[in-house]
């Protein structure tokens, strides 16, 4: 056996933003590597949104067959395939080291837990909009409708900006999940509720108005719209427009990450203070 | 050889007492073991905000939709009884695969208990949750979502509802036996969960589905139970619900049958392959 | 083997070098010339009842004082319950002390969090802390960016280190498939992959067979030649004696003892051990054992099919009639030795007392 002497001398990786980069790439790509170990669990993610839509799909089958009120349903099915990966997999993510004993080993790194939850977030995000690519694709081959965008760019851009509004959602979710023993309550309790609340197969305005404060603090909501903007000719949502939207969820999202990287603190002086977040 | 004969009445009649006491252990179980149903919060989420957003998420798609008041009653009353399928469907596949979490399917299966007893005591406690689940769905229907009940007859309403709920525990039931062996019980039970909300006529009649999936459809007793509820809220009496309730009735008893077979088919299987702790 | 240790949990074969003098650095010395320096520590737990009153407190740490000079292998000794865990908790920095100072190389463990765990190594006891769905190299690559390892560093260092525990050859598989002591080698390499100055062993060898002990035990060995400050807890009494230079006796939250292995065993110097392994002793021989004049204290292992009872008495091998008097019907005793005591007779009589 090689001895200890012939061991490379450490060393640390260099600047606030390299390490926090390198902390990020690497949860990333750990918890890649966790669900290619097992990526079974991604079908309940895709079948709840894809049942719905296709509930949705005969529902307006009665009603009309315009193509772009068909892909206006797409669009929404994609966002909830999305929300619900985002909701369940990233909630999970740091409770996913409670229950397979990494917890300690997470804590004591020299790293604020945020970068790391962050990391595991951002794949599980991906990992939706992969769900909603999917429920897209098949939406558009069972349905026939096509896939003309009215502002390509605008709609990559909005798409985008989107992934990113849910990734600090689930962020935010994750400091819940970490915070309540009852992380899993609220996350069940929230899924349909937020496929309402978000518009993705009916307009918010539809709703009772005591529900609008909710829709409208939900970043996705203005998000989607900004996506339907882009996509759809003469589509009519929300009163604003598209880089209204836009900047709205800006504003919104910046909001979710601060009280992410707040919370993520008060996580870890918590965890501190009783030795442990090992229990469940 | 008469003394093995009284032997063989005398061990008949034991059996049947331990059968009984098995059934009531794993009635208690069944309700204990499932961590993660067992919190208060688990209980107003099944009863109180699961049914109100899935029959809210589908009314208001009809009512932007332009559908009739009809059409949009005919949902909610659909989506009011689905919302069982839940408690009953996916937390009795749950229980299995909680036994193999925790590591305890091996000492369970160990024990010579009656397998009917112990498969039917365990999911009892389901079906009082799914009834009072779909009677809340119902309640919210009158309610929040101006269901008329006016005409109903009450008493088929409840033979019904707890019918269905019955039935929908042994589709439970089938896929906990088919979680015994594989490691996606709750991957199927999710899928099936999700499954009936477009094949049980909940949204709309199981006419509107291709001819070739129409008798799936009719292999759920879910798809009995949501016409059943309908033409009883409609008015229609006990009596006149006789034909569909016998045909349900005849369904789940298939159900539970395949269920009770694959259960002890599944369970040599994994002996032989010593499955049991895998996940 | 008649004349050697052989205790129910100790594995043969190895070998017992005499210590090496250590020369400490005077109790006066500043702080950070310690590698740990621990005074006065407490800690409470408190469980909190329904409207948010304190329903039960408990001190795990009532008042904890101890030193680790840099380059010291340092045992801390306890039975389960008496604080070893918290202490290490706190030491790591994942736990708060309620009261008293703690330094780690000269840091505070209240203040500086990062650059402390950028500085230490954790192994727990176990099975838990890998993520076992996947290989060791990527357990390893995981953690050695969580430390912030410079990458070049770690393609080098990973494939080291691996060699070095013995894994290379099967770094590749999902460690769901390593058997205990190779997920313990692991966790020896996780510890090691940002090259800490000071190492937290917590009871490293617990659970392992004999010879995965012993693998663990030589690699401690080899840390300490490199110079790494350790700190071990274990509750295993010949391996605290083996290893280490000084051993702290922690008990009820309070360290009783702290001292070299020999001069803790020098406090049982006024008893010798007559060790018996018998056949068919009952807790009926123990009883009349103890029950003999100048018989300070019975151990016994009786569940294997030998038995071995251990009686610590002044009076040596004059006892050894008398316990042969005591011989119940059908029980046997198949070897007997009078023994000095070792740091377990010692550690029986702290915690006892």
């Amino acid at each position: 056996m090689p001895s200890m002497d012939d061991l490379t001398p450490g060393k640390r990786t260099e600047g606030y933003l390299g390490q926090r980069v390198q902390v990020l790439k690497a949860s990333m790509f750990l918890t890649s590597r966790l669900f290619f170990a097992d990526p079974q669990w991604v079908i309940p993610n895709i079948i709840a949104p894809f049942i719905f839509t296709l509930v949705a799909f005969e529902l307006f089958d009665g009603q009309t067959s315009s193509g772009s009120f068909l892909l206006y349903l797409v669009l929404g099915s994609g966002l909830m395939g999305m929300w619900g990966t985002t909701i369940y997999a990233s909630a999970n993510s740091i409770g996913f080291d409670r229950w397979n004993g990494t917890m300690e080993s997470t804590l004591a790194a020299p790293m604020p837990l945020s970068w790391i939850a962050l990391g595991r977030v951002l794949f599980n995000t991906l990992q939706g909009v992969l769900t909603a690519v999917f429920i897209l694709v098949i939406g558009i081959a069972w349905f026939r409708t096509g896939f003309t965008l009215v502002n390509p760019p605008a709609f990559f851009l909005a798409s985008v900006s989107t992934f990113l509004s849910l990734s600090t959602f689930g962020l935010l979710m994750t400091t819940v999940l970490l915070l309540s023993r009852k992380g899993g309550f609220i996350t069940n309790s929230m899924e349909i509720p937020v496929y309402i609340a978000t518009g993705t197969m009916f307009p918010v305005i539809l709703l009772p108005i005591v529900y609008l404060p909710f829709a409208f603090m939900l970043a996705p909501t203005w998000g989607i719209d900004a996506i339907r903007i882009a996509a759809l000719p003469n589509y009519v949502g929300l009163p604003t427009t598209y880089w209204q939207d836009m900047a709205i969820m800006a504003v919104e999202t910046l909001a979710y990450l601060a009280l992410a990287f707040f919370l993520f603190k008060r996580v870890e002086a918590y965890a501190k203070k009783i030795g442990t977040l090992e229990e469940y | 050889m008469k003394s093995t004969e009284e032997a063989g009445v005398l061990s008949a009649r034991s059996r049947l007492q331990m059968a009984y006491r098995v059934f009531k252990g794993a009635f208690f179980f069944g309700r204990k073991g499932l961590i993660i149903w067992d919190s208060w919060e688990m209980w107003i989420m099944q009863i109180f905000i699961t049914p109100i957003a899935q029959i809210g998420f589908f009314a208001f798609l009809s009512v932007y939709l332009k559908y009739p008041l009809s059409a949009t009653q005919f949902i909610v009353i659909g989506n009011a009884l689905q919302a069982m399928s839940f408690s009953a469907v996916f937390a009795v596949a749950n229980i299995t695969s909680q036994d193999k979490w925790q590591g305890t399917l091996p000492s369970t299966m160990v024990t010579p208990a009656n397998r009917v007893a112990l498969f039917i005591g365990r999911a009892w406690f389901q079906v009082l949750l799914s009834a009072l689940i779909a009677g809340a769905g119902l309640l919210y229907a009158a309610t929040i979502f101006g269901v008329s009940f006016a005409q109903a007859d009450f008493l088929a309403l409840v033979v019904v509802v707890m019918l269905t709920a019955i039935a929908m525990t042994t589709f439970g039931l089938l896929i906990s036996a088919v979680g015994l062996y594989m490691r996606t019980a709750l991957i199927v039970a999710n899928v099936f969960l999700f499954v009936t909300m477009l094949l049980c006529g909940i949204d709309f009649p199981v006419s509107q589905l291709p001819t070739w999936l129409q008798p799936v459809a009719w292999a759920i007793p879910l798809t009995y139970g949501t016409e059943a509820v309908r033409m009883a809220i409609a008015g229609d009496s006990l009596r006149s619900l006789l034909g569909i309730i016998g045909w349900e009735s005849l369904d789940a008893l298939l159900v539970m049958l395949s269920g009770f077979a694959l259960f002890t088919g599944f369970e040599s299987l994994s002996r032989r392959t010593g499955r049991f702790e895998e996940y | 083997m008649g004349g050697t240790l052989s205790y129910p949990h100790t594995d043969v074969g190895i070998p017992r070098e005499p210590y090496q003098v250590l020369v400490l650095g005077s109790p006066s010395a500043e702080s950070s010339e310690w590698a740990v320096s621990v005074k006065g520590l407490t800690r409470e737990y408190t469980t909190r009842n329904f409207f948010g009153g304190v329903a039960r407190s408990t001190w795990a740490l009532s008042g904890v004082d101890f030193q680790v000079a840099v380059g010291e292998l340092f045992g801390l000794i306890g039975p389960n319950g008496a604080g070893k865990t918290t202490t290490i908790k706190i030491l790591t920095t994942l736990l708060t002390p309620t009261g008293g100072d703690a330094t780690i190389l000269g840091l505070d463990v209240r203040k500086d969090l990062y650059e402390i765990r950028r500085r230490i190594g954790i192994v727990f006891g176990g099975e838990r802390g890998l993520y076992n769905r996947v290989s060791a190299v990527d357990n390893l690559r995981y953690f050695s960016d969580l430390y912030g390892v410079d990458s070049g560093v770690a393609k080098k260092r990973i494939p080291q280190l691996l060699e070095v525990v013995g894994l290379a050859d099967r770094a590749q598989e999902r460690v769901e498939k390593y058997s205990r002591g190779m997920k313990q080698r692991l966790h020896i390499a996780k510890a090691l992959v940002h090259d800490p100055e000071l190492i937290f062993l917590d009871e490293p060898t617990i659970g392992l067979d004999p010879a995965g002990a012993r693998d663990i035990r030589n690699m401690v060995r080899e840390l300490k030649a490199q110079g790494k400050t350790i700190l071990l807890t274990t509750h295993y009494m010949f391996e605290a004696e083996e290893l280490c230079q000084r051993v702290g006796v922690i008990s009820k939250g309070k360290i009783v003892a702290l001292d070299t292995p020999s001069d803790l065993k020098n406090m049982v110097r006024d008893i010798s051990v007559i060790d018996l392994r018998t056949y068919g002793a009952t807790m009926e021989y123990v009883e009349a054992l103890r029950a003999l004049p100048s018989v300070v204290r019975v151990v016994a292992d009786l569940d294997s099919e030998e038995q071995s009872i251990r009686v610590q008495t002044p009076m040596g091998a004059d006892l050894l009639p008398q316990v042969v008097a005591a011989l119940p019907e059908g029980t046997k005793i198949i070897d007997r030795t009078i023994k000095e005591p070792t740091l377990e007779d010692a550690y029986l009589r702290l915690v006892e007392e």
